[in-house]
């Protein structure tokens, strides 16, 4: 359905899922997928520096919706997030239109979103980690639109621990 | 016009050997391939970076072949910056917002910087096959001309090579911090709000008490070394639901960066009767 | 909360409710990695008091008293009311008198029967941008995003945090040349940045 792992390529992080997963996405359902770090960032019209951020890798992003950017949509998008870089190789393809349910690692709350656009610049902060609940969750690999991001937390905070489950 | 055109070659040639190097050597050519309209025109990102690094040896060709003199190399270049608008059209045409992937460290979107590059490439080439001698047989037969002419040519293909976005501009504000020193404070301010709410929201105490918690940060104030941070809640009674203040106190000066253990105290109140809901609403883990 | 002496009492009141409120100690700076145990532990205990919140992005119109009406970037129309509960953000927390026409906005609230939206929270011109540092003065950072050039002002709040670190405001740390996630507030008026937070990687 969507491209799927590298054979010999697992989750890093997060338990291994079944070799048959993906034929059927039930929209933010509960299997794990990843976890790390969130940030947010602005797209579709907006008003000032984020007027330049346009549609988003999928064209269809908007800064109102509950829609996310995945640093694995697509191979140009790899390489331009590379998060090998920081040891997240293992983070599977998930394009345009993947749905994915989003957990405050310490506070639960939940937000489910739409992969619109690639992001964030893994390779830019290697090792940056958010830590609550006696576990820390490393590395930028999600980013939220501001309409997702405040579903679960403060847009003043920045960046935030999350499980990412599908 | 002959010294000229003996001359042109050479400038156009180192040119190309330093935009054909960094395409060789360059180990984030997938990300800039990736930036360029190459993966939209071709369909292949891999494919884009084969294309980009074998433009790269065709380039150190070609400017090899100018510094030497050989003829066939004046008409490659030729060949190579037509080769350059055709891609450039098309790249507009295809994907305007992407880069040109010409140079180096190049992300600006294609603009008439890359057209006039590619140009005095192709024209550079061009008027170089019309060179009766080799540069540096015109060059020793009138060096202060040709000095003068070298110098500004190299000025202006430097300019050219630049990205649009003065990147001349960069390297001088580095020199300038070199001699200067930093001009950004060294953050005699003391623990900035933003590293205490960092620190509250990796804390046991906010996982307790977020679910009630509405507002963002309303206001905060210290007194007697502590930082008191206030937000806006809601707690349920039967179906209605009662607005409440939620307080915390933390060290003025702790960021989670400290390696003492973190004391946080939480307070729960009424907000229109003022009653401290703290015991009904906050158990202490453990407690 | 609009004048003074009330302002102190009131403050004094919240001051020995929160120091005399429940202490819990720990936070996790030091914890473990294993992202399996996080998966696999509880929700927190409290029972949510929002069920479901709504969310509106725009720039402002008008205000009138608390109420402000908001044109949204697709079209959409908002009209969003504050109250003494809503926490305002624009560069720093703040009160609705800093509001003014012409400010971009993002809210988080509850829909109302009557069409509009009791805000808990609004962040006024709010930006977190990708960019990179071009450039370092006393009163400013030269930045690039999505190459456009822009400027980013240090103000007194202005915090930066260094590979992981956390927030301090010492900002003698940061390199021309450096991928910098830069949160602050937009100001229509030149089309410059307040810098907020400035995060950049090793």
């Amino acid at each position: 359905m969507y491209g799927s792992m590298a054979k010999g390529e697992r989750p890093r992080r997060g338990p291994q899922r079944p070799s048959n997963e993906g034929k059927f996405i039930v929209a933010c359902s509960s299997t794990s997928l990843w976890a790390g770090e969130t940030t947010w960032f602005c797209c579709g019209a907006a008003w000032g520096p984020c007027g330049s951020a346009g549609g988003g890798a999928c064209g269809n992003c908007r800064s109102a919706a509950n829609h996310g950017a995945w640093p694995n949509a697509s191979q140009a998008c790899w390489d331009i997030t590379r998060p090998d870089q920081c040891g997240e190789g293992g983070i599977p393809r998930r394009g345009c239109g993947s749905v994915m349910n989003v957990r405050h690692q310490c506070s639960g709350a939940t937000v489910c979103i739409t992969i619109t656009d690639c992001g964030p610049r893994t390779r830019s902060f290697c090792g940056e980690q958010s830590c609550c609940g006696g576990s820390c969750r490393v590395n930028r690999i999600l980013d939220l639109t501001p309409a997702a991001y405040s579903a679960i937390g403060s847009l003043d905070s920045g960046v935030l621990p999350v499980l990412i489950t599908e | 016009m002959s010294l000229l055109a003996s001359l042109l070659p050479p400038l156009v040639g180192v040119l190309l050997l330093v935009s054909g190097a960094l395409k060789v050597v360059r180990r984030s050519l997938r990300a800039q391939a990736a930036r360029s309209a190459l993966p939209r025109l071709l369909k292949d990102p891999n494919r884009a970076v084969w294309v980009l690094r074998g433009t790269g040896v065709a380039e150190l060709a070609v400017g090899i072949g100018l510094l030497t003199a050989v003829p066939a190399a004046a008409v490659g270049g030729a060949l190579l910056g037509a080769a350059f608008l055709a891609y450039l059209v098309a790249g507009r045409a295809v994907a305007p917002e992407s880069s040109c992937g010409c140079t180096a460290s190049d992300s600006a979107p294609i603009g008439w910087h890359a057209f006039a590059r590619a140009g005095a490439v192709a024209a550079g080439a061009g008027v170089g096959a019309l060179a009766g001698d080799p540069w540096w047989t015109a060059f020793a037969e009138r060096p202060g001309v040709s000095s003068a002419m070298l110098l500004a040519g190299g000025a202006g293909l430097a300019w050219l090579a630049a990205a649009p976005e003065h990147q001349w501009r960069v390297p001088l504000r580095r020199l300038r911090i070199r001699l200067f020193g930093h001009p950004l404070a060294t953050g005699a301010a003391g623990t900035p709000v933003a590293a205490s709410v960092e620190l509250l929201e990796r804390s046991l105490a906010w996982e307790t008490v977020a679910p009630i918690i509405r507002s963002g940060l309303l206001e905060h104030w210290e007194e007697d070394g502590w930082r008191i941070l206030h937000y806006a809640g809601a707690r349920r009674v039967g179906d209605a639901e009662r607005p409440v203040s939620v307080l915390f106190a933390l060290d003025a000066r702790a960021t989670r960066d400290g390696l003492t253990e973190r004391v946080i105290r939480v307070g729960v109140v009424d907000r229109e009767t003022e009653e401290v809901l703290t015991p009904e609403l906050v158990a202490a883990p453990g407690a | 909360m609009k004048n003074d002496t009330p302002r102190l009492g009131r403050r004094g009141f919240l001051t020995s409710a929160a120091l005399g409120g429940a202490t819990i100690v720990g936070a996790s700076a030091l914890g473990a990695l294993d992202a399996d145990a996080a998966f696999a532990a509880p929700g927190p205990s409290l029972d949510p008091a929002i069920s479901q919140s709504a969310f509106a992005e725009g720039r402002i119109g008008a205000i009138q008293g608390s109420l402000l009406h908001v044109a949204g970037s697709h079209g959409e129309r908002h009209r969003i009311q504050l109250t003494n509960a809503t926490s305002v953000w624009k560069a720093r927390p703040t009160t609705a008198d800093d509001i003014e026409v012409g400010d971009g906005l993002y809210a988080r609230g509850v829909p109302m029967p009557d069409g509009t939206m009791a805000a808990d929270a609004v962040w006024v011109n709010i930006v977190n941008l990708y960019t990179t540092i071009r450039g370092i003065e006393r009163q400013r950072l030269h930045l690039a995003h999505n190459n456009h050039a822009l400027v980013g002002n240090t103000i007194p709040e202005t915090s930066a945090s260094y590979a992981g670190g956390a927030l301090t405001s010492d900002l003698s740390r940061l390199r021309i040349g450096q991928p910098a996630q830069v949160l602050g507030a937009w100001r229509p008026a030149d089309d410059s940045i307040d810098l907020v937070r400035v995060t950049v990687g090793h």
